[in-house]
């Protein structure tokens, strides 16, 4: 990096934490440090929701979807606009109305003590192992592309992130969120911006669209029901919804963004302000990748982009074999940009016999270099036995540091540690309300003073110091990584239905919710464990077993009142 | 909370329409999503 690219990155950090720190002082009260004063206004919130959600890696593998599996990632956020109009009507007048600071305290108040502990535990589990990852995987990709220390890195993003989330709770969380919003938009427009600056001059931008489209990289709608499909639009509006559903509904860490607003009416405008701009947002950074795919088209780009594996492979057997792949590589793909010249010039052409012969020449290529690409991913695999051998993550990065001008390089990399921090400061900040709210608030008692505002301080520097441990252990986890990764759908389902039967099962009582959410929970790790199910999918199963075996458990217990939500 | 008071959003004069139009966004962007890549395909 130059001296302009450690200028923008370190200027940019620097702003983010002072900015915090500066918009986040004077919390009094647990409340005010836990709640953020409850004045926060729609965009306040919109944005800070949506930068809870963006971790680091949203930037770095979405891209890097594109380029390698096209653009059909976008329907995993198809279910977000649905459940926030669901929650607008229903959960977020009642979360007002019972002026709570956590979403488990109104379990409490419908079912019993030990349902909420269950909900606020299962959410500490699950959210405090997933905080560690939001840094990990972000600081892993940096430390291997520009040789920083691993270490160095997490220990980076945890001190900055804890400097101004310790100091001034909810409050500083969403304005620095508002900051780091500024530098991501900024970081990936440039970068859209300049990556099709960069195609050959005679590359027209349609053109560029044809060139990714005709080489399967805009698909980005997929009709055709499949269960073990990740991605289609069925699973994005069913198994999206429930997620979504779950996250924003129940998820202190997005809870607690919406709960700072002053009125129901400032929270339902947050809400929907961040799901009308997300499926947009991400169909954008998808088409940056799709970008960068035609980027390679005209340049040869590595045969793996990540050089991590690579020195494995050539310190060992194989090295003259990788070695004479990259050659082969390079070979394909030089032939493959000569056919991609000739598919631009048949189209500026105008013959379409010629662009549709061409057009199948490219895509010949393409299936001739993909060849040589997984004989290559073949070795690494060999060389690096039980790692992933995708290298998703690292394709936009190593694009950006190869290929973009001095100075955006440091920008995108301060949009990489801003999505980190941002995603790290509001799930720290809600791992530290529920500690407060759910386990001391409610188990020891105490005053909400002073007194209360450090202990959510040191319950939140707990949760940092966690989270940045095991962001370090995390490297030593292997292939677990992918299932700790999914681990919010292991529990969303159940969470959501512990929920859904509070508010609308009426006749079911603590025990029976409680019960009903063990034996559900077990059902999902079950199909984890012994199905190939798409995760998407546990969302639903763990919210309707949970609902169905309350009922039937309920079956045996007197019927008891329930906490409607009003409409307004 | 007095959501009655400033029950009304500060577009579209109701929720209904508001929440409309949030839907309305969704499909438009599925439409499009679709056209987009049949168009390019």
């Amino acid at each position: 990096m130059s001296r302009l690219d450690w200028f923008v990155l370190c200027g940019a950090l620097l702003f983010v934490v002072l900015w915090g720190l500066y918009k986040g002082r004077g919390a009094q009260t647990g409340d005010s440090y836990i709640g953020g004063g409850r004045d926060h206004r729609w965009w306040l919130i919109g944005l800070s929701i949506m930068a809870t959600q963006a971790s680091a890696i949203t930037f770095l593998s979405t891209p890097g979807l594109a380029y390698v599996d096209g653009m059909r990632f976008v329907q995993f956020y198809f279910g977000m606009p649905l459940a926030a109009v669901v929650l607008s009507v229903t959960i977020i007048p009642l979360y007002h109305r019972l002026k709570v600071s956590t979403a488990y305290e109104i379990l409490e108040a419908r079912f019993d003590l030990k349902t909420r502990l269950l909900a606020a535990i299962l959410f500490l589990f699950q959210r405090g192992l997933a905080v560690g990852l939001t840094i990990f995987a972000p600081a892993l990709v940096l430390s291997v592309l520009l040789g920083w220390s691993l270490h160095a890195n997490i220990l980076l993003v945890g001190t900055l992130v804890m400097v101004y989330t310790v100091t001034g709770g909810t409050k500083a969380v969403a304005w620095a969120h508002t900051s780091q919003m500024v530098i991501i938009a900024c970081g990936m427009l440039l970068a859209g911006f300049m990556t099709a600056h960069r195609l050959p001059a005679h590359v027209t931008f349609g053109d560029a669209l044809h060139v990714a489209g005709g080489l399967g990289r805009l698909n980005v709608i997929d009709t055709h029901f499949d269960p073990n499909n990740r991605y289609n639009l069925w699973s994005g509006l069913i198994g999206g919804f429930f997620l979504m559903l779950s996250y924003f509904g129940t998820d202190q860490s997005q809870v607690q963004r919406y709960l700072a607003g002053s009125s129901v009416t400032q929270s339902r405008l947050g809400l929907l302000l961040n799901s009308m701009i997300k499926v947009p947002m991400q169909f954008l950074i998808l088409l940056l990748g799709a970008l960068v795919f035609v980027f390679y088209q005209f340049h040869t780009p590595p045969l793996f982009f990540n050089p991590g594996p690579v020195k494995q492979v050539m310190a060992g057997p194989d090295a003259a074999a990788y070695r004479a792949l990259e050659a082969d590589f390079a070979k394909a793909r030089a032939d493959q940009s000569l056919k991609a010249e000739a598919y631009v010039q048949a189209r500026h052409g105008g013959d379409a016999a010629l662009t549709a012969a061409t057009k199948l020449q490219l895509q010949q290529a393409q299936a001739d270099s993909e060849t040589v690409r997984r004989k290559g991913v073949a070795l690494i695999e060999k060389a690096n036995p039980g790692t992933n051998p995708s290298d998703t993550n690292y394709i936009f990065l190593a694009y950006v540091l190869s290929s973009l001008p001095v100075g955006l390089v440091g920008l995108v990399i301060a949009a990489v540690f801003s999505g980190s921090m941002s995603s790290m400061s509001g799930e720290i900040s809600a791992l530290g309300a529920t500690t407060v709210v759910d386990l001391w608030r409610r188990l020891i008692g105490g005053s909400q003073g002073q007194r209360e505002v450090w202990v959510g301080r040191i319950a939140t520097f707990a949760w940092g110091c966690f989270a940045m441990a095991f962001a370090e252990y995390a490297a030593r986890l292997g292939s677990l990584i992918e299932a700790v990764n999914i681990l919010g759908s292991l529990f969303y389902g159940t969470i959501l239905g512990i929920f859904i039967t509070a508010f609308y099962v009426k006749r079911v009582q603590g025990g029976a919710a409680f019960w009903a959410a063990i034996v559900a929970e077990a059902g999902v790790l079950a199909c984890f464990k012994f199905t190939s199910i798409s995760f998407l999918w546990y969302n639903l199963i763990g919210c309707v077993a949970v609902v169905a075996l309350a009922w039937i458990f309920s079956l045996t217990q007197p019927a008891s009142a329930t906490l409607a939500p009003t409409e307004s | 909370m007095t959501d009655e008071k400033e029950g009304i959003p500060p577009m579209l004069g109701s929720w209904k329409k508001l929440y409309a139009l949030v839907l309305g966004e969704l499909l438009l962007c599925i439409l499009l999503f679709k056209a987009f890549s049949w168009a390019f395909s």
